[in-house]
């Protein structure tokens, strides 16, 4: 079976853990470049952001392309060309300096056959003004705040802090690549980063919750770790992370490819560029920057490292996970059926806690039992295969 | 369980048709950007007196312009194109707006070009006669600046030129008629204590009746100079005007444009707190309590400008699109290219699913389109190049409910469960999913939207109005057709894309 064939029937079994670490190191350098891109060359800012100039030509001779045509070599493609009355025309554009905006008075002048006296150059103040930058940085640092008590009250803080991370890993990254490659930001671009930001928590969230659903399934079923769980999960919602990218990415990259070739759609490729970057980044993320972030904040709870310790004392049952969750949920439905709700707490679950936080981190899923470590507490032996019809309680500090 | 469905199924449908047909059929459509479509410009020049022109610093224009862009887009959907310029020593502001006809109907829009001033009633001549007047004059007189207005113009009715009135000086101005259009009677006013760029809003609020609510801004741009006023002009309930006092009758009146709005009675020596309660004692009609609302929250410009409808002084004319029409072809073109290119991949994956899925989206695009024409001739809002594709992307992403639920559902049918049992279980839990990850959408859009504005603001409105027709559509529509299709092709799985294989037909029993 291929790969992909075993994709499409959702039998796929990547071992995500294993991949964790190159993700990370990955995304870490990518990170430091764009970062330092963001520092060392900062924003290409556009004429809303900055200001520029603007000239009006008076002359019945011209129309906009005549216009359109003698800016483009002045690396001016993207200035704006309005007719503001009859015969007269503004030009907007961003100059650097004070001897390009003379070029372009010249470059305009003879376009229109008038004397250069006759046009006026005006300087243009930003329309995207300062306050609507201030506003919009306030209510970005309300907007995390918030939502992290969401995520929080919804699902837990952990995951609140693995959602914001990759949130912002997403956005670092796309503004990032803006800085870059010195890409121009527009306003239409700053709408693409917002809608990048909205994206990529969603998407978080959607995977988050499948692991939050299998954390609840997985009450019982000892035989694995919450890395293998987080793992578990990701492999069934990889088909929707898949499918989903491929339909928000094929318009985008319509955007693309289409307005490449026609012409004046030099404002669609400004910011087609961030949602093409961030649509993919954002659904990267989820997969490996957010999981593992809370699988590291999780195995921390005492919940967590019995469980590994348990999952790295039980033999291979030749069960996947899936199968094991199925069990427990099955028992559960038995215990319910039964109403008696025989909670034991062993004393060797209690000791375990103390017994001190295992130097080894327990990277692979079923490892045999040999390779455990010496500090697994002695427990009785048949609770540790996946119990049949018992729920361990696991401590747990709160719960939403 | 199947009639529901049905039901639900007939009902979204006609919803969204009748809405659509609606829309269509008295003619609202979405509004073009001034990048696609050009509009008409709007250009103020400050007033031209020197106390005036010191005002038009660069920094006073920033905060007119960004005056201007609430008034002529409040929800910020509106996409105008305000900015300063500079030329020859002169600074101007040019505000465009989008797909305007009607010349006048975009100076109403930009609205009052002048200051809001906030000066002391001296004389109100409401209800007085002649005789009353002098000896009220002969009371207060001293209260009247040199070079202000004397009795005679009062009596005479004569009422300052509010462009040459300085605003060190008393003036006479006319108050608003009873019907908000006629002016009333004139009112003598005191020199203006602070203009209306110590307001930072104001709205019409319902408590005990109709009342205004102001907000002063904070410190010493704004509540610290209504105090001082405020300090100026309480005096206790009841006690008789204070003769030679700069505010002798307790009340504080606005004037925009030489004609008062309102002169409220000031009730507390210390404002404590940045808001404000004006209330009239017979209360507000609402219609009122909202036009001074208005007035209050839009007049705060800190200059004041020519007025552009003055065919002598004014500048109103159409502009034409930035963009050639070419542009919103290749835009129109692109996201068809895309969505089609979406509707053959989700329908070679899911068969039937990925159908009802392309069902679904046409009928939230429907709404969406809906939407959009209602807030185009309602709000003025208009979709630029980018605003166009930017709502075909947004159709692609939220594809991603339908594709939640029928992962959800495949793998919930290879377990063993039937197609219809497996929507049964699948839709609650996916729906579940994608409820609250849109909730924290929404949580967000509300708080960009609460806390920005300008297009900032606008994206925040559209990320909401599309996520909340994503649920609509999900729930109301693309599970009742799925678990009608289920119904009517129960045995055949591979018509939903179910692919089945060795472990699949390995039937589990479920207890």
């Amino acid at each position: 079976m291929s790969a992909i064939g075993r994709l499409l029937r959702n039998e796929n079994q990547v071992y995500f853990p294993g991949l964790w670490k190159r993700a990370l190191t990955v995304s870490a350098a990518l990170l430091t470049v764009t970062i330092g891109a963001l520092l060392f060359l900062g924003l290409n800012l556009g004429i809303e952001f900055e200001g520029g100039a603007s000239w009006e030509v008076r002359s019945a001779e011209v129309d906009a392309d005549d216009l359109r045509d003698v800016l483009e070599p002045l690396g001016l493609g993207d200035a704006r060309v309005q007719q503001v009355a009859n015969e007269l025309w503004r030009v907007r554009a961003e100059t650097e300096s004070a001897a390009a905006l003379e070029e372009v008075k010249i470059a305009l002048a003879d376009a229109a056959g008038i004397d250069q006296s006759d046009v006026t150059a005006n300087a243009v103040g930003a329309s995207w003004g300062s306050e609507v930058t201030a506003k919009a940085r306030t209510a970005l640092i309300v907007f995390f705040i918030v939502l992290f008590i969401y995520i929080s009250l919804r699902l837990e803080w952990k995951m609140g802090v693995g959602a914001l991370a990759a949130v912002a890993h997403d956005i670092l990254l796309t503004v990032g690549i803006y800085a870059l490659f010195q890409l121009e930001v527009t306003s239409a671009t700053v709408i693409a980063f917002l809608t990048i930001l909205g994206y990529s928590l969603y998407d978080t969230l959607v995977v988050f919750d499948k692991i939050r659903e299998n954390e609840r399934r997985a009450v019982g079923a000892t035989a694995m770790t919450y890395t293998d769980i987080t793992s578990f999960s990701l492999n069934q919602v990889l088909m929707r992370s898949v499918n989903t990218t491929i339909t928000s990415v094929l318009p985008v990259l319509a955007v693309l490819v289409v307005g490449r070739f026609i012409l004046g759609a030099v404002t669609l490729q400004e910011f087609a560029i961030a949602l093409l970057v961030g649509l993919i980044v954002g659904t990267y993320s989820s997969l490996f920057v957010a999981t593992p972030i809370v699988a590291f904040l999780k195995e921390r709870e005492a919940a967590n490292i019995e469980r590994r310790i348990a999952s790295a004392k039980s033999k291979d049952d030749g069960m996947d996970i899936g199968a094991e969750l199925d069990q427990a949920d099955r028992a559960r439905r038995v215990r319910s059926t039964a109403r008696g709700e025989g909670h034991r707490v062993t004393g060797t679950s209690a000791r375990s806690a103390t017994a001190g936080r295992p130097s080894v981190v327990v990277t692979k899923r079923r490892n045999t039992a040999g390779d455990a470590g010496s500090e697994k507490p002695p427990r009785d032996s048949a609770a540790d295969r996946a119990p049949q019809g018992e729920i361990k309680p696991r401590p747990r500090k709160k719960k939403r | 369980m199947l009639k529901s469905a049905v039901a639900s199924l007939i009902g979204t449908l006609v919803v969204g048709i009748g809405l659509l047909v609606w829309s269509l059929s008295v003619g609202q459509e979405p509004l073009l950007g001034l990048d696609l479509q050009g509009g008409v410009e709007v250009v103020l020049e400050p007033v031209d007196t020197p106390e005036n022109l010191e005002l038009a610093t660069p920094e006073n224009l920033e905060v007119a312009v960004e005056i201007l862009r609430k008034r002529v887009d409040a929800i910020g959907v509106a996409e105008p194109d305000i900015t300063t310029q500079t030329g020859a020593g002169t600074n101007f502001i040019i505000v465009q707006l989008p797909g305007i006809e009607n010349q006048d109907d975009a100076v109403s829009l930009v609205g009052q070009t002048a200051q809001l001033q906030f000066r002391p009633v001296l004389f109100d001549l409401g209800d007085r006669d002649a005789l009353v007047l002098v000896d009220l004059f002969n009371d207060f007189g001293p209260a009247i600046t040199n070079g202000g207005p004397d009795l005679s113009d009062l009596l005479a009715g004569v009422v300052s030129d509010p462009r040459t009135a300085p605003a060190d000086q008393s003036a006479i101005f006319s108050s608003l008629g009873a019907d908000g259009s006629t002016p009333g009677a004139p009112v003598l006013v005191g020199p203006t204590q602070f203009t209306g760029s110590a307001l930072s809003g104001a709205e019409a609020l319902f408590r005990n009746g109709w009342e205004v609510e102001v907000t002063f801004k904070q410190g010493a741009e704004g509540l610290d100079l209504f105090n001082e006023s405020s300090a100026l002009c309480f005096k206790p309930d009841g006690a008789p005007p204070v003769p030679g006092s700069a505010c002798p009758f307790g009340r504080l009146a606005f004037v925009l444009d030489g004609v008062v709005e309102s002169a409220p009675v000031i009730r507390a020596p210390v404002f404590e707190r940045r808001n404000v309660q004006i209330t009239r004692p017979q209360g507000f009609s609402e219609q009122d309590a909202k036009d001074s609302a208005l007035v209050l929250d839009f007049g705060a410009l800190p200059l004041a400008f020519s007025d552009p409808a003055d065919p002598e002084a004014g500048l109103v004319r159409t502009v034409s699109a930035s963009l050639g029409r070419d542009s919103l072809d290749a835009g129109l073109l692109a996201g068809l290219v895309g969505l089609a290119l979406v509707a053959l991949y989700m329908i070679w994956y899911y068969r039937l699913l990925g159908l009802a899925a392309m069902l679904s989206l046409s009928l939230s695009a429907s709404l969406l389109w809906v939407v959009v024409s209602y807030l185009s001739v309602s709000r003025g809002l208009a979709l630029t190049l980018a605003g166009v594709v930017g709502l075909i992307v947004s159709i692609g992403v939220s594809l991603d409910s339908n594709v939640i639920f029928f992962e959800d559902l495949k793998e919930t049918s290879r377990r063993g469960d039937s197609l219809s049992n497996a929507v049964n279980k699948a839709f609650p839990k996916a729906f579940g999913t994608v409820f609250w990850a849109n909730l924290a959408t929404l949580i967000g859009a509300l708080i960009l939207y609460l806390l920005t504005v300008g297009s900032v603001k606008g994206f925040a409105l559209m990320l909401a109005i599309a996520s909340v027709l994503d649920l609509i559509a999900t729930y109301f529509f693309m599970a009742p057709f799925v678990k009608f299709l289920v119904d009517k092709f129960e045995h055949k799985p591979a018509l939903f894309g179910i692919r089945t294989s060795k472990a699949a037909d390995v039937t589990e029993v479920a207890s």
